[in-house]
């Protein structure tokens, strides 16, 4: 099981994407809020998909729950694409559709 | 007569040892057969417990227990810490709202393994917790 942590980022007018592959744990939830910081003066909408991550733990989740807030601050969104079932059912139980989506696709949200 | 399988591991307080425990947890679980909708409920509870464990287990013996006894219908997970302890009753509720405009955005740990298991019981005294989880499987 390989435990190292990467992201792949794009940015699409005012959408940043970005592809995470592997353990979303507190390392990997530093690494996508860094990531997020260096783009949240340009973008309203951040979309993470999670093809790749198919493990999280509640520390790493609490780092998407900082970028929801500031995202919330700035009129922005976050989206998630490609969960895994345990990953959604996670989230939905923690309530965090209240405030992010699930989308079908990367590119629903970038048309 | 059903199949019954067991493992016990003793973690050390090392990054990313919580991903060993899973890693035995899906090997028995496709050993038996068991869905992949049940184990993915289960990492995330062993995810969980673990983290929890090491995090508040001593700095004298940084160690944390886990034991998995899985059949085809039922999965019991013991994971014991020697931390200080802690009281179940004082444990919030997390609450999203609060959560996202807090400083402190963490403390979902419990809420998820009772969420994602049949029954939960935390025994807690000063030189140690142990949790007892149990999943059924079928």
């Amino acid at each position: 099981m390989s435990t190292d942590f990467n992201i792949v980022s794009e940015i699409h007018n005012d959408t940043l994407v970005m592809k995470t592959d592997g353990y979303i744990n507190n390392t990997g939830g530093e690494k996508i809020v860094l990531e997020f910081s260096k783009h949240i003066n340009n973008i309203k909408k951040v979309v993470i998909d999670l093809a790749k991550s198919k493990v999280v733990n509640s520390i790493g989740i609490s780092y998407l729950l900082e970028m929801i807030e500031t995202l919330n601050q700035n009129d922005g969104k976050l989206y998630f694409t490609n969960l895994d079932p345990t990953i959604e059912k996670t989230f939905k139980i923690m309530g965090i559709f209240q405030f992010a989506e699930k989308a079908d696709s990367i590119d629903s949200i970038l048309n | 007569m059903d199949q019954n399988i067991n493992l016990e591991i003793k973690l050390p307080k090392v990054p990313e040892i919580e991903l060993v425990a899973i890693e035995g947890l899906e090997k028995m679980g496709k050993y038996l057969g068991i869905p992949e909708d049940k184990i993915g409920e289960a990492r995330i509870v062993v995810t969980e417990a673990v983290i929890n464990a090491l995090e508040h287990t001593g700095d004298s013996n940084p160690y944390v227990k886990v034991e998995f006894e899985m059949t085809k219908e039922r999965l019991i997970i013991l994971v014991t810490d020697s931390g200080k302890g802690f009281n179940p009753d004082e444990i919030e509720e997390p609450d999203i709202k609060k959560k996202i405009d807090s400083t402190n955005k963490r403390g979902w740990g419990i809420k998820l393994m009772k969420s994602m298991s049949d029954d939960l019981i935390i025994e807690s005294k000063p030189t140690g917790t142990k949790i007892s989880i149990i999943k059924n499987l079928s």
